[in-house]
């Protein structure tokens, strides 16, 4: 073949790099995936009146109903101290899986306009959106540790374990986020449906009610088996463990940091599988 | 001795499928018929090519001929269904329709497009002067991108996307959309381009373009390449075909 000679240094546009190589150019550009999400977080709350008070608005008027219903009316606030600050703990937690979630499952289809344009990692967008959330949910950090001085529990040494639970925590949130992108890119019903799937959630996650008091007594066998291994009900746990002292398991800790870096490494996976396909729609 | 070969297009095939969102650009830009539903429009049907280092390759074709497709395939924003496509380097791709952030200024969408094509956060800042400048947009830039005119955005876009020095830049109707000053400006910077042995592929309606700056033009036609060649000769072809 006579243009052998000039075509050997010729790499294919569309060639599946390893990923080694793709998770370096992901770090070279790092400030992009930094600079989108606080632009994002800029406009969103820029066209109502009270801007960025929503952040934490919303959570706190949120905290205010659970406390009436479950805490007043319902009564299930019996046998746990501090009812109010264990219910901002998983309301807060919870929230932040939550909008990773959502906000991974838009940011393929959101962002068309970037993704036609320019070439770069795609999995930057759901990595973007996990981190402005995680700027939110450290405000809400900041004011949960206010709101445990005020009450008189303190704050205790425990506090240092914090980032280690923040590290499983957002395995866990990435790994939806990637995994929600791509489902939504290919179905964008996904976005209606992920609302329930995270109502249910919540219930099972034991945000507003102590759910372990269930397992075991109510639902048993292979369900309560199952269920107890939710990942995110065993992190909202770790969260009130650091701030309130409740009961910490080794053994389900270690569990819950395994399967939250599997579903990383799943999504992530399953994320990338597809990504070429994502200029597309 | 030849130039080095800097883009090798091989049998490329590309199929869409087309769903019933028809609202999206690039999906409207290929389906010209009516109707709703899936259907699978066939935009490229085997292209092949081979463009050397320091050319200049204008691509001209009937709306819909699969020109702009061909475009987004080079740049690796559209996987083929068939066939490859091998380049020498990352090409840049500059395109009038897309629009980075549009609720951002265009100051933050200079930073952010740089950034995405790879420029840390300390180059973007050595070099946002100066690109803001060539633009020439001034006080526009502290505007959202969603109140520019399709030129401003095209201008914005074509200082991004040569920002970076590419060794292989695609341009898709960019230039035509801008005033005389910015169009010599941005001909200087092409110039430059091909002077340090860059390739510059180039889609555009306007013949004269074509004519203008590319010492090499292929006509696609149907998503097949129709004629390949020197300029006047292959526009020659085109006008008697377009009649």
């Amino acid at each position: 073949m006579d243009t052998a000679d000039t075509t050997d240094n010729l790499k294919s546009v569309n060639a599946q790099i390893p990923t080694k190589e793709y998770l370096a150019e992901m770090w070279d550009r790092r400030d992009f995936a930094v600079a989108v999400p606080l632009e994002q977080l800029r406009s969103e709350h820029k066209t109502t009146l009270l801007g960025n008070v929503w952040h934490l608005g919303n959570p706190l008027l949120m905290i205010a109903v659970y406390y009436f219903v479950f805490g007043v009316l319902l009564d299930s606030n019996r046998g746990i101290d501090n009812f109010l600050l264990w219910l901002t703990i998983g309301v807060f937690t919870f929230r932040l899986t939550n909008s990773s979630v959502l906000g991974g499952a838009a940011s393929i289809t959101n962002s068309k306009g970037l993704i036609r344009a320019i070439k770069f990692p795609r999995s930057l967008l759901p990595i973007s959106v996990v981190l402005s959330r995680l700027i939110t949910f450290a405000i809400e950090l900041s004011l949960l540790a206010v709101f445990t001085v005020l009450s008189g529990v303190g704050l205790s040494r425990r506090l240092l374990f914090l980032p280690l639970i923040i590290v499983i925590h957002t395995a866990l949130n990435l790994g939806g986020a990637f995994i929600a992108a791509r489902l939504n890119e290919a179905f964008r019903d996904i976005q209606q449906i992920i609302p329930f799937l995270f109502r249910l959630l919540q219930y099972l996650s034991g945000v507003m009610f102590p759910i372990q008091r269930f397992l075991g007594d109510k639902i048993t066998g292979v369900a309560a088996s199952a269920l107890s291994l939710n990942p995110l009900m065993r992190i909202i746990d770790l969260y009130r463990w650091v701030f309130l002292g409740t009961d910490f398991d080794v053994g389900a800790t270690v569990k819950t940091a395994v399967i939250s870096v599997g579903i990383l490494w799943f999504g992530f996976r399953y994320f990338r599988a597809a990504e070429w396909r994502y200029g597309r729609a | 001795m030849t130039a080095p070969v800097s883009i090798s297009v091989r049998d490329l095939y590309l199929d869409y499928e087309i769903s019933e969102d028809r609202r999206q650009a690039l999906r409207e830009r290929l389906v010209n018929h009516q109707g709703t539903g899936r259907r699978v429009v066939r935009a490229l049907r085997g292209l092949s090519f081979d463009v050397t280092a320091g050319e200049s390759v204008g691509v001209i074709g009937s709306n819909g001929s699969g020109k702009s497709t061909l475009l987004a395939a080079l740049a690796g924003l559209l996987p083929p269904t068939s066939g490859d496509i091998l380049v020498s380097a990352e090409p840049k791709l500059l395109g009038v329709g897309a629009t980075l952030l549009p609720t951002a200024t265009g100051w933050k969408n200079i930073r952010i497009g740089c950034m995405a094509l790879g420029m840390t956060a300390d180059e973007v800042e050595e070099h946002i002067e100066e690109i803001g400048k060539f633009t020439d947009l001034g006080e526009a830039l502290d505007r959202p991108l969603h109140t520019y005119s399709s030129g401003m955005r095209a201008r914005l876009h074509f200082a991004v996307a040569t920002s970076v020095e590419p060794e292989i830049l695609l341009i898709d109707e960019a230039l035509a959309v801008g005033d005389e000053a910015f169009k010599r400006k941005s001909a200087d910077r092409i110039e430059k381009l091909l002077a340090r042995a860059g390739t510059l592929v180039f889609v555009s309606h306007s013949l004269g373009d074509v004519m203008q700056r590319c010492n090499r033009v292929l006509w696609v036609e149907q998503g097949r390449l129709r004629a390949d060649g020197d300029p006047e000769a292959v526009t020659e072809k085109y006008m008697a075909f377009v009649g």
